[in-house]
Parts: structure tokens; sequence; C-alpha cells
């Protein structure tokens, strides 16, 4: 999806993995965030027991990112990487998501619902929604989510027990009472086509195949005001500068996800890469001794670590004589997120919008 | 009665080598034989003889790791199981894997693999022991009954439809001679329910749905209409803990269906996001409090209800406590589900205040809408499955908890959304360890993690509390101000609650990060 179009392009995050030099097959080791970020919520056997090109890995990870997997722009990347290398396919799964095998017959196992769940054949989908128009719409409803005088479909137990017409076809064989058309005339292939109609429409119920609206509901004139006013936006921001044609490089709503949590959000749709996070900062000065600044690598209770200017890694034990101070560029957006109203954040997105 | 005697001579006969079920109502000490180590779900142990003052000599005893070597043929994957010990062997799980491996050592001494046909392998919260048997749910619907011995399987049973894209993830609730499993699944519109099992046959004794399924159900005055409720969500993601005494389960239930878009389900679509307590015998519902009265942030209650007994005002009561996912700490009477305490353990912004019977009242423009909102908690929530745990010794209940923000969309603006018809997006938070007073709901200490954490907990009487950060240290802390003071990096965040107990006189401490299980011990010769 768009944000994956635009981080592949940009080679230097994948040289700021470091991964570029090395030859795929040797990535033996998952990059730091992948457990953190996959792991955090599935069992890694999801992900590590299929084969899948790097497109379809890409709709995978576009598809947790729905489900609320976090990690900054180069993570995910790193991620993608990785997966593409080690669980990398050079064809297409397809149809094969339906089948057992792969992994020890784990493969499509470990998505939800039933590993033989019907795939979709799009074509016949499309034909399907002829029948359904002529056949089931006046009472099914538009979407098989039915109405007054018909069954809701993408509730219905006989069809998602059915695959490819096998539980639909002798139900409707049989005859249901408001059928207007006697269902022996449908043919063999209409109901198979009806089948993955009604599939589609159950399909287009689960959270990735979900789209955001319009989010332009605000003032621009009020957005304006907010930024330079009570925001305090412009303290660090500048219309003409960091954020010139910011619209034009980036959906609305990826312009909303940025300002309010910049670093995490993900891009623009065709529009170019997101812009990349200013990296966290830290200071140790141990007792005594001379300070170190450089960018944060990591912070626990118990150990600091940075790369300093020079591009060291630098790692230090935390004593009560070890001063640490950390510098995060992005606290005033955070700090922020305590005192916005949803309409401040529309009218932001409406007044950022007009920066074409 | 006559179930009841049946059952103890059973009990007897097979209390050698098995499970004895008297352990299940007390403290644990040389064994964890449920879920939360005993019934009431506070994860505090008595044991004492590693403490706030040995602490710093605690070392590895043993790992097992159950991936095997890099480019092994291994399951793959995270241990969030809580391991159970019964007579020296440790049984743990993840999704259609069960081990037994031995509690001193950490040998394998058996490995069962169930072949899936499908179901969303997200986790698996371990196996119940009932005499000599294992019980275990699988991702596709099963309820598998194993021998504690070798681990064959002795008969498996259906739970649940995987067409409906339900899956089994819970670890059972053994009381008496009743296996009760959960159902888990959250991506089409279907009911939750709790089901009984014959602990030797399998056959169903009882189902109990979360949600009513006709008009003149309790709870459906709620809803408005039998196809929203008969649809209408509530899973049984979590275990129940139990009173013997009162004989009530306390079951925690998951959010409303679909989950997001509300539109076509106002009301507050009891009894989802809900505690109740039913009768064990029987399934039937003795109480009800709702967490989340029409929830439309995915914030299910399948939070641990948490049994012991407190003060209230001057008076001894028996209490039922859970943080909610919606940052909501509650405290109630267990017997009557009467509230006591309903205070925010992190600060949240979706809350007009509580009702009379102190049930949240959300506040509507705080829903997902079109343009978004932005809410805290986030869809993790102030907390989530991880297990919290109670300390009777500091009064304290201690919670993994997050504040985090995100911003909710309706993505379907249509009459009759289904499914999720919206998400949240984006995200910042801060990840803590709270320690709640409850008899105020009051934070008492607040120890923040750098680097995120949202680990399971464990207290014991050895003035310890053990939690592990997001940077993989499984830490010691102390239970009266949040003091780390033992901590040892395991390579990758804890990923279940740990657990203790002692044989041979040494005690062990036993958790999991990622595909890995390591028992700690005093240092030894």
């Amino acid at each position: 999806m768009p944000v994956w179009e635009g981080l592949l392009k940009t080679r230097d995050l994948i040289r700021w993995c470091g991964l570029w030099l090395m030859p795929t097959a040797m990535f033996a080791q998952a990059p730091p965030a992948f457990q953190r970020v996959c792991g955090d919520c599935h069992a890694i056997e999801t992900v590590t027991s299929q084969r899948r090109t790097r497109a379809q890995w890409q709709e995978s990870i576009n598809s947790m990112i729905e489900r609320g997997a976090k990690a900054t722009d180069t993570e995910f990347a790193a991620i993608l990487d990785y997966l593409a290398a080690q669980y990398g396919s050079s064809t297409p799964a397809g149809s094969g998501l339906a089948q057992e095998g792969g992994g020890r017959g784990r493969g499509a196992a470990f998505s939800p619902g039933p590993a033989d769940k019907q795939i979709i054949d799009e074509a016949a989908a499309n034909r399907g929604r002829k029948v359904y128009a002529a056949e089931c719409i006046t009472c099914h409803g538009t979407h098989a989510r039915g109405g007054d005088n018909g069954a809701d479909l993408v509730r219905s137990e006989i069809v998602l027990h059915d695959r490819y017409g096998s539980t639909i076809g002798p139900f409707l064989r049989k005859g249901h009472p408001t059928q207007t058309t006697p269902a022996a005339r449908l043919t063999d292939a209409q109901i198979t086509d009806l089948s993955h109609t009604l599939h589609q429409e159950v399909y287009n119920t689960l959270r990735a195949a979900l789209e955001v609206q319009d989010l332009l509901t605000g003032n621009a004139a009020a957005g304006k005001a907010y930024f330079n006013g009570e925001g305090k936006c412009a303290a660090c921001h500048s219309p003409t500068g960091d954020l010139a044609h910011i619209a034009s490089r980036l959906e609305p709503v990826a312009i909303q996800q940025q300002f309010l949590f910049p670093g995490t959000a993900r891009g623009g749709r065709g529009r170019g890469a997101a812009p990349m996070r200013t990296p966290v900062t830290v200071t140790v000065t141990p007792a005594g001794g001379t300070s170190i600044t450089g960018t944060l690598v990591h912070l626990d209770d118990f150990n600091v670590a940075l790369r300093d200017s020079s591009g060291e890694y630098r790692s230090f034990e935390r004593t009560p004589a070890l001063k640490v101070a950390k510098h995060d560029p992005a606290e005033a957006h955070h700090d922020l997120l305590d005192r916005y109203t949803d309409r401040n954040i529309h009218d932001m997105v409406a007044y950022l919008e007009t920066l074409k | 009665m006559k179930t009841l005697a049946l059952f103890l001579a059973g009990g007897a006969l097979l209390a050698q080598t098995g499970l004895n079920p008297a352990k299940l109502g007390a403290p644990p000490v040389d064994t964890w034989p449920t879920y939360n180590g005993d019934y009431s779900g506070r994860r505090y142990s008595t044991l004492a003889k590693i403490n706030r003052s040995n602490i710093t000599s605690l070392s590895l005893a043993w790992i097992h790791r159950v991936n095997g070597s890099p480019g092994g043929t291994g399951p793959g994957g995270r241990i969030s199981a809580t391991p159970l010990e019964i007579g020296g062997i440790l049984y743990f799980t993840m999704p259609d894997h069960v081990w037994a491996v031995d509690a001193r050592t950490g040998r394998e001494v058996w490995h069962y693999q169930w072949t899936s046909h499908g179901g969303d392998h997200i986790g698996n919260r371990g196996v119940a022991a009932y005499g000599n048997w294992l019980y275990v749910e699988t991702p596709d619907c099963n309820l598998v009954s194993l021998n504690m011995k070798d681990g064959a399987e002795r008969w498996h049973r259906p739970i649940c439809d995987l067409d409906q894209y339900y899956f089994g993830s819970m670890a059972p609730l053994v009381v008496r001679n009743h296996i009760i499993t959960g159902v888990s699944g959250d991506d089409l519109d279907r009911p939750g329910y709790l089901e009984s099992h014959d602990p030797e046959t399998g056959a169903l004794q009882w189902r109990w749905y979360t949600v009513p399924q006709k008009k003149g159900d309790p709870g459906a005055d709620s809803w408005p209409s039998e196809e929203a409720m008969r649809h209408g969500g509530g899973m049984t993601w979590l275990t129940p803990t139990y009173d013997a005494e009162l004989n009530q389960v306390y079951v925690p239930t998951g959010n409303p269906q679909p989950v997001i878009a509300g539109k076509a389900r106002p009301g507050a679509n009891l009894f989802t996001a809900s505690i109740v307590a039913l009768n064990p015998d029987t399934g039937k519902m003795q109480w009800y409090f709702q967490c989340s009265p029409h929830d439309t942030h995915d914030w299910d209650a399948t939070q641990t209800p948490v049994l012991f007994e407190g003060d209230v005002n001057g008076q001894k009561r028996k209490l039922v406590a859970q943080a909610s996912r919606n940052g909501y700490f509650f405290v109630l009477d267990r017997a009557t589900g009467r509230n006591i305490v309903s205070e925010p353990y992190v600060k949240i912004n979706w809350s007009k205040g509580v009702d009379a019977k102190g049930s949240p009242i959300p506040n509507p423009a705080k829903e997902p809408q079109a343009d978004g909102a932005l809410d805290t908690p986030n869809q993790g929530g102030g907390t989530n499955w991880p297990p919290p745990t109670f300390d009777p010794d500091t009064g304290l209940f201690y919670v993994s908890a997050s504040r985090a923000f995100s911003v909710y969309y309706i993505y379907d603006p249509s009459e009759k959304p289904e499914g999720w018809g919206g998400n949240d997006r984006g995200g910042w938070g801060e990840s803590m360890i709270q320690a709640i007073d409850y008899k105020t709901g009051k934070v008492k200490w607040t120890h923040k993690w750098e680097d995120g954490g949202r680990s399971g907990l464990l207290s014991t009487a050895g003035k310890l509390l053990f939690a592990g950060d997001g940077s993989g240290n499984f830490v010691a802390l102390d239970p009266e101000n949040g003091k780390p003071l033992w901590h040892a990096n395991l390579g990758n965040a804890v990923t279940n609650g740990a657990i203790t107990y002692e044989l041979d006189g040494t005690q062990y401490i036993v958790v999991a990060a990622g595909d890995t299980l390591f028992g700690f011990a005093m240092w030894r010769e």
C-alpha cells in the first residue's frame, strides 16, 4: 500500500539499517524491532511459517499497522526487508493460502478463520454481483447485510460454512420462501460466483479491509490561528519552511497523524515518503567526567547506550553518579496530547491541507 | 453432593501422581496448579526464601528454549502461557503445542503437537489440570485432554465454530468436576459464551452466553434488537477466578461487536465488557457489573478479577478488584456485585464520570468519529491481558499500565456497520507499574519504564514484586515503593506472568520471554 511504496524507494532507510551491504541470504538475525513489534501481539510463527512475496509482506505489514502495530517507519522498513529476505517467495502465495502446505502444513493456518477459507476470485465475485443484483438485493440489501424482508447474509452461518457454493447451492436449490426466481434456474457457475460475492462482503467487514473517510471537517482559519497561537507550533515550524507543500506530500490522515504523533505515523499515498523523525538524543555525564552527547540507542533503568558524533557506540551502566539527560525533540508534541480538543485537531488538518 | 463425593474419591485416587484438588484452593507453595496459582487471581506467593534482603544473589538455574537451534523446526512464537507446576513438572503451551519439562532442570519430559485446521494463533494462556489429566484449547476450536504422564491425547471435543472465526486461547478453569472453557475472536459479529465440560468425557454440561439471545432475556433491553444482541460479541478470552465459599466464578467479558462502529447497537450492550458472577454448577448468572457500557474502543474487560478480603470502612468484606482495560480500577463486593470503588488508575479522557452503579459514563464525543477522535487510553488499553497481582502484605494492587493516545476513526459510516467498521491509528504513550490502594483506588506509587513494558506480575511474601520492562529486563521491585532491587536481561521482553514454587527446599522463579522459559533460584554451590 501507499506508505510502503514511498518507503521502499527510500534507499536511505535501508542503508541506515546497514542491511543493503549484506547479501540477503545472510539475514540470520531478525531486526531488533521484529520481536517487539510483531511478537507483542502474536506468535512469531504466525509470520515465519508463511512464504510471501515482498508485495505480499507489504500488505501483511499494512494490515498489522491497521491492527495497531507500533513502530517507526525505519523499523517497519527493516522488518519488511527481513521478512522478504528470510521468508520470501518468488511466486505469490495466492490460492495456495487455501491449502495445507508450506511450513509442514501450518502455512495459512495462522490467520483468523479456518485454514481452508474461501479465496476470492475477483472476476467471479464481479460476475456474482450481477446475479446478486438480479436475485437477492431487494431483500438482502446492497451489501448483503439484510433488511426488513431478508436475513443478514454476512452473518449467515450458511454463508460462513460455505466454500465455493457447497452450502449456498443446496440451500438455494431447495428454495427459500421469498425467492423471486426459482433457484433451480441458477447454474452451478452462477452459484459459485454468488458464493465469491458473498464471501467478499464478509471479508469487507474485517478490519484490514477498511479505509479512513473524510477528515477535512475543520476550519482552516481557526487552524491557522491555533498554529500561530495556542498550539505554539510556529515556535518550531513554518508554513513556508519545513511545512512548505506538506499537503502535496501527505494525505490528510498522514498530516493528522504526523503532528499528533511525530515519528510513529505513516506517510502519504503515493505522495512521497514520510519525513523522518528527528532522533532522540541523550547526554551522559559520568561523575567528574566530560559529558557525551549522542543519538539515543537504548535506555532502561539499568543501562544507557548512544552513538556519539563520530558514530561510535557507547554504553554505560546507570549509577546514581551518572547523569543521564534525554532530549526528545517531539516532547512538545507529546505535551499537546493532553491539551488538544478534537476541534483543534480538525482545524489544524484543514489548515495544513492548504499548504499545497 | 453425589458429584462432589465422587470427585473427592477420584481425587484421592489420582492425587498421588496428578493434581491434588485441595491444592486449587490453597496458596501455592510446592505447586502452581492453576492459571493464577490459586483460585483468587492474586498471584501472590507465601514463599519467602527469595526475599528483599537476599535478592541480589538470585541467579539463573536453567533455561528451556522451545524453538531449538536457529534454522530448527520448532514451532516459533512466544510463550504467553502461565506454566502449571505439579509434582515437579512444568506444563505450558504455545498455540497447538503443550510441553512438560522438569521443574528442577528445565529438561523436556514430553511435547505434544496438535495438527491445526486454522484459527488465530495470537497466543495460548496455558493448560488446566484435573487429576492426571490436562486440558488445553486449540486455535481451531477444540478442547483437548492429555495424559499428564506422557502427553498422550485422551480425546478432543469442539468448543466453537472456526467458520465463525471463533478460536481458543484461554487456559481452562477447573472447578470441581467442571472444565470451564472460553472462546476468543472478534473479527465477525458472533456472541461470546462460556462452557462447562465433563472432565472425563468432555461432554457439555452448560453454556452461558455473555449476551442475551432473545427479547425478554436478562439484559435484552440494553440492545436495540435481537439481531444486534445475537451478534453482540463479548468473548471470554480470560480465565475466570472462583470463590469456593460463595460458589461463584467471576467471569470477565469482552467488548461488544461490531467493535468500533457502534451505531447499530445503541444501549449499554449487556453483558459485554463486564464482570459477571456465575454459579459453576448451573451456569446461571448471580450478578453483573459493567466496566465499559456501550464500548466502542475495543476495551474488553478481560482482565483478571482479583479476589481478596479487604477492609471497607472498618468492615471486613469479600472483594473483587479489576484494573480494567478502559483505564478504571474497580472494587466490588463479590457477594453482591455492588460497587465500592471506581477510579481511573491512568489519566483518561473518554468518561464523563460514573453512574449510580459505579459504571463509567462514556462521552459520546470521544467515540470513534469519521474525522477522528483523540482518545486515551488507546486500543491497547490502560492495561491488557497480562495478569496483575495483589499483595496482601502491602494492601496494594499492582498492574502493568500504559498511558497511551491514539486516534479512533469510523471507517464505515453506513447504518449497519459490521465487524469492526473503524479502528484506531497512531499513538504515543508511556508504560509503568501502578501500585493502587484498593481502599481508595488512588495510585500510591508509579514506576515508569523508559522503553515500554507490559508483562504479567507476581508478588511474594519475600517482599518482592516481579515484572518485566520493555527492554527484556526481568526485574524485582520493592513492593513498598517500586524501587528496582534486582534485574536480569533475558534478551526479549517478558511475555507471561512469572510463577514461583519450592521443590526440595529450593524456591524457583520461572518466567517466559519470547520462546524461552527461564528458571531462577538462589546462587547454589
